[in-house]
């Protein structure tokens, strides 16, 4: 157990440091200082005392015009520790403080995961060539400027040709009151992440109390074996004048201790607010207590993302790892990817996580694109929409370099395989960004067609995996699917494989199904029996399509079977209603008893369908009342306008809203299609002119928008100018369309007077339009004084004043 | 000056319905709202920035290179009690507004207002991520904070725009002021975060109960 020590921000300012001062420049013009600090908490018990470099990175110091300074200001920090250890307490240890740069890394915030590493690289060669025992990078938020200033540490600790036990990184994040970073990071996805990525040390700091920290070291310590440090608050701060008070003494810091060590921590010390007694406290508390012994984690295999973890593995829940973010053999997806459209890879991943999917595998396989670009582009978009980790799939290493750089998580590199190149490629690549890597028994010969020789090969690859450092935990095998076209047992050694995968290795398997029913009929079908056989063999984590209903079926029923889902409760929520599935967009029993649709007169059907917003309907029973013989005026005059006018009460009354009048205009907008269809010679009601625009200034148009569609529907000939529509424009087409109304509109109070002016131009060209005017600040006194014919206050409102100023109806 | 762009993983449905006006609605479909705000995941492209600055609340000045003098009582007001304010801004850019009137034009009308109930949902929840980032940024040194408070909220004159903007920095998220005064890409906030010392807390609430407009339509109840 390590006693570390308490705040040095506060010290420094008792010694004279005052506000808008650089804290880290003291460690050169004022050295003394900082070691006399480092002296009080020495003689209070600290067996590590931190440099005072906590914002001495280039990107920081550059506040001060000062990121010319980086490797003085961090030597000067160290050596005023160590003076400070040779006078009190030769056996104690250095540690060098990295905090976070004050910047999100893209796409969260603005800057390049290359500035910020090169930034804490640079410091970290300073404080290691120095002669630090550790670094400490701290009270990080986001996990991404985590993964950059450990990758750097790693990187200059190398560099120096400095060992582990040499220079001790330690990863401490800070966590808000939710128990998340606030990024939205938990502590386990934290550790698991850090852990694979080559952390020595895990821990928590700042932010909150030891109170607050002593279930969130519990968590950390139920997923890693490393070691935990917790340096909390003293306290939650509150401003008194211009000062930052922090409400625990040291004795209460103190009582918390025995907690903090029983929960698992080892390195214990105390952040803001902290004093050298606050740590004299700490140290007394904790040499007085034994702690309970930290239960041992059993290594698993996990994938985080930003704000989630999942484990994987033979005695885990089987996980859904949904394939549709793949353009092999989806031509439109393709063609958007090369576009550099992302929507419908953002829909497809929405749709899956939706579906179910634990994990999405992420595969921008199209030909003449920049692959590396691209695959940056789609981790960057993903990671930014769903909260599931991703398993990164390309055979381009500079590819996966961007998609793992990319990453803010552990995801899962798909796939090596046992060439060679790949080995050398791929797997330094996953140990260094902390991935899991699947495993792929392919290697220059034939494809290996019996189990034995996919055996072989995989281990191959594990044991060049072993030699590059990553551990079991890290590898996932693929027992690789073949059609069955190729052979009549290549199924039965795809399960052979995984049966003795599970026996030699215990590894996760990973495989996509559909390969095996290529060329067959029902493949939906044929993929989800061999999916729960493959279950059975030891499959953890199919690689699927979670959107077809018969291999998502397939996949709960094969985890109910195999015992992973107690008392069959997820089968029977997902399945236990579901004899008959009800087709999306289909009129349900429930909907059509709302509905009298039953009336022996079929304008009356109609009418109620328009009313209902029914447009499938609708389009239904208008084709047969066509087909009866009967007068499309008629339909539109006594079903269609009546449904309106029902539809425009009820809107005035309260009694249905904006949203169910659209969809009433859609309905009647199908009947009126469906007129023109049947009988194209019919004149049906084609009535005047009406423009609409919104005047010039405002960019509002959702209300404009609104009147046109309903207005359109009620026959007459809308022509729409948009936004932000100079007066002259507006005059131009109501004398180029031969308008008899003009609808214009304004939302804001800023952009109000434009209807006054707008008016005036019409007037003043002397067109005999009649002007209706609306938006949400207007109102009828407003109306009336900038000249206007009319003021509607809504778009109901604004078709029934068309049809009173035109005589129609 | 600090960059920090939201993450939209779900748009609360419940939300977009109120503000498509739907609160009452029990048998409107629910799943055109959730379509609705799949949609605007499909294009939302969510920024935000965000600035700190000292303030004197009994003059209403916010000590910015130029310095801001609030005007209005309904700002000064909320603002009474703080010694330093946050200035932030969010937009999900012009993508949401392009798709709903193209979903207009299509003849899914529905669809396209439902898109713009669901993109100002989605504009909320950015600066809800943001407002909380300078809250806990500002409790680290023992700072409460007010709720965020706009231009046009109470009398606070929407005029106060462009120079909002321009403490705030919100050109580098590409979200401008027009000469109208408005905020574009329309779906788009910005807006004041006062932090008070010694512990003082808001009153008020945000939200529904502290706007005039009583007959609004998506009005909590």
């Amino acid at each position: 157990m390590y006693i570390f020590d308490g705040a040095m921000g506060t010290m420094l300012q008792q010694s004279g440091l005052v506000e808008g001062e650089c804290p880290e420049l003291f460690n050169v013009d004022h050295p003394e200082i900082v070691t006399g600090i480092h002296a009080a908490y020495l003689k209070n018990g600290s067996d590590i005392v931190t440099t005072n470099t906590f914002g001495a990175c280039g990107l920081k110091l550059a506040d001060y015009g000062l990121e010319h300074r980086v490797k003085e200001i961090n030597t000067a920090a160290v050596r005023a520790a160590k003076a400070a250890i040779e006078a009190v307490k030769p056996e104690a240890k250095v540690a060098g403080s990295m905090g976070p740069t004050g910047q999100f890394i893209e796409p969260l915030g603005q800057i390049s995961f290359d500035e910020v590493y090169a930034t804490y690289y640079e410091q970290a060669l300073a404080l290691i060539e120095a002669g630090v025992d550790f670094i400490i990078i701290e009270t990080i938020i986001d996990v991404q400027e985590m993964r950059a200033a450990l990758l750097a540490a790693r990187d200059a600790r190398e560099t120096l040709h400095k060992s582990k036990a040499e220079v001790t990184i330690i990863c401490q994040f800070s966590f808000s009151e939710d128990g998340r970073t606030i990024t939205g990071t938990p502590p386990e996805a934290a550790a698991i992440m850090v852990e694979a990525t080559g952390a020595d040390v895990v821990g928590i700091n700042c932010s909150l109390g030891p109170e607050q920290l002593i279930p969130l070291v519990g968590r950390l310590a139920s997923v890693t074996n490393l070691p935990i440090s917790a340096q909390p608050n003293a306290g939650m701060p509150m401003l008194v004048g211009k000062e930052t008070v922090f409400p625990l003494s040291p004795a209460e810091m103190g009582a918390y201790v025995p907690d903090l060590l029983d929960a698992g921590a080892t390195f214990v010390g105390a952040c803001c607010g902290s004093t050298p007694a606050h740590i004299a406290e700490i140290a007394k508390a904790a040499h007085n207590h034994s702690p309970k012994e930290r239960t041992e984690v059993v290594p698993f295999t996990a994938f985080t993302s930003r704000t989630s973890f999942v484990k994987v593995g033979h005695t885990e829940k089987p996980i859904i790892i949904g394939e549709r973010i793949n353009p092999t053999g989806r031509k439109v997806l393709a063609k958007e990817i090369k576009e550099g459209s992302f929507a419908m890879v953002k829909r497809d991943a929405l749709a899956q996580v939706a579906a179910g999917a634990d994990v999405l595998d992420v595969n921008m396989g199209v030909p003449d694109v920049d692959v590396v670009a691209t695959m940056k582009r789609a981790i960057m978009e993903l990671t930014m929409l769903v909260d599931v980790p991703l398993s990164i799939d390309t055979l381009d290493p500079d590819a996966m370099e961007a998609g793992l750089k990319a990453y803010p998580g552990r995801p899962l590199i798909n796939s090596v395989n046992a060439e060679p190149e790949q080995l050398e490629r791929v797997l330094p690549l996953a140990k260094r960004y902390g991935a899991a890597v699947l495993c792929l028994p392919l290697g220059k010969g034939d494809l290996p067609a019996t189990a034995e020789e996919r055996v072989a090969l995989a281990k191959e690859i594990v044991l060049a995996a072993y030699a590059v450092g990553l551990r079991s935990e890290d590898l996932l095998l693929d027992p690789l699917v073949l059609t069955l076209a190729s052979g009549q047992d290549s199924a039965v050694q795809t399960l052979r494989t995984l049966a003795m995968y599970k026996e030699t290795f215990g590894f996760p398997t990973v495989m996509g199904l559909s390969n095996v029913s290529f060329g067959l009929p029902q493949r939906p079908y044929l993929n989800s029996q061999f999916l729960t056989m493959a279950l059975s063999h030891g499959l953890t984590a199919p690689i699927l399509n979670p959107l077809n209903g018969t291999v998502k079926k397939a996949f709960i029923a094969g985890r109910t079977l195999l015992g992973f889902d107690p008392a069959a409760a997820e089968f029977i929520a997902d399945y236990g209603h579901d004899e008959e599935v009800v087709p999306t967009g289909a009129v349900t029993a429930k909907q059509t008893e709302a509905v009298s649709f039953t009336s022996k007169d079929p304008l009356e059907n109609i009418q109620h369908a328009v009313e209902q917003g029914e447009k499938e309907l609708v389009i239904e029973l208008v084709e047969k009342a066509l087909a009866a013989g009967i007068d499309p005026l008629k339909i539109t005059k006594q079903a269609l306008s009546e449904a309106m006018n029902v539809v425009g009460d009820k809107f005035g009354s309260g009694k249905v809203f904006l949203p169910q009048v659209m969809l009433a205009a859609e309905a009647m907008q199908g009947a009126f299609q469906t007129i023109k269809r049947v009988l194209p010679e019919s004149d049906g009601i084609t009535r005047d002119t009406v423009i609409v625009a919104t005047v010039k200034g405002d960019i509002h148009d959702l209300g404009k928008n609104i009147v046109a569609a309903l207005l359109e529907n009620n026959g007459y000939r809308v022509v729409d100018l948009g936004k932000d529509v100079d007066p002259a424009e507006i005059v131009a087409a109501v004398k180029r369309e031969k308008a008899t109304v003009v609808g214009i509109c304004s939302l804001m109070t800023t952009t109000m007077p434009m209807i006054d002016v707008t008016i005036q131009a019409i007037r003043d060209a002397g067109l005999p339009s009649k002007v209706i005017v609306g938006g949400a600040v207007l109102t009828q006194e407003y109306a009336d004084k900038a000249g206007a014919d009319s003021y509607a206050k809504d778009g109901i409102s604004a078709v029934n004043i068309v049809k009173r100023l035109l005589g129609d109806d | 000056m600090a960059i920090y762009n939201g993450r939209l993983p779900q748009i609360d449905i419940a939300e977009a319905t109120r503000y498509a006006g739907l609160r009452q609605a029990t048998d409107f479909p629910k799943q055109l709202v959730a379509d609705a705000c799949l949609e605007v995941q499909l294009v939302a492209a969510p920024k935000g920035v965000y600035e700190v600055y000292e303030y004197e609340a009994e003059t209403g000045l916010i000590k910015s290179n130029p310095p801001l003098q609030l005007e209005g009582t309904s700002i000064r007001q909320h603002l009474a009690k703080a010694t330093k304010v946050y200035v932030l801004a969010v937009t999900i850019g012009e993508g949401v507004e392009l798709r709903s009137a193209e979903l207009f034009k299509e003849g899914n009308y529905t669809l396209g207002l439902l898109v713009d109930a669901a993109a100002t949902t989605a504009v909320e929840q950015v600066a809800d991520q943001v407002n909380e980032i300078i809250k806990k940024e500002a409790a680290k040194v023992g700072y409460t904070t007010t709720w965020r408070f706009s231009p046009g909220y109470g009398n606070w004159a929407l005029e106060v725009q462009k120079d909002l903007a321009a403490i705030t920095g919100t050109d580098s998220i590409d979200l401008a002021v027009t000469d109208t005064f408005l905020l574009f890409p329309r779906k788009s906030v910005t807006a004041i975060i006062g932090c008070m010392p010694n512990g003082e807390t808001m009153t008020t609430k945000r939200g529904c109960t502290s706007c005039t407009q009583v007959n609004c339509a998506s009005r909590k109840l």
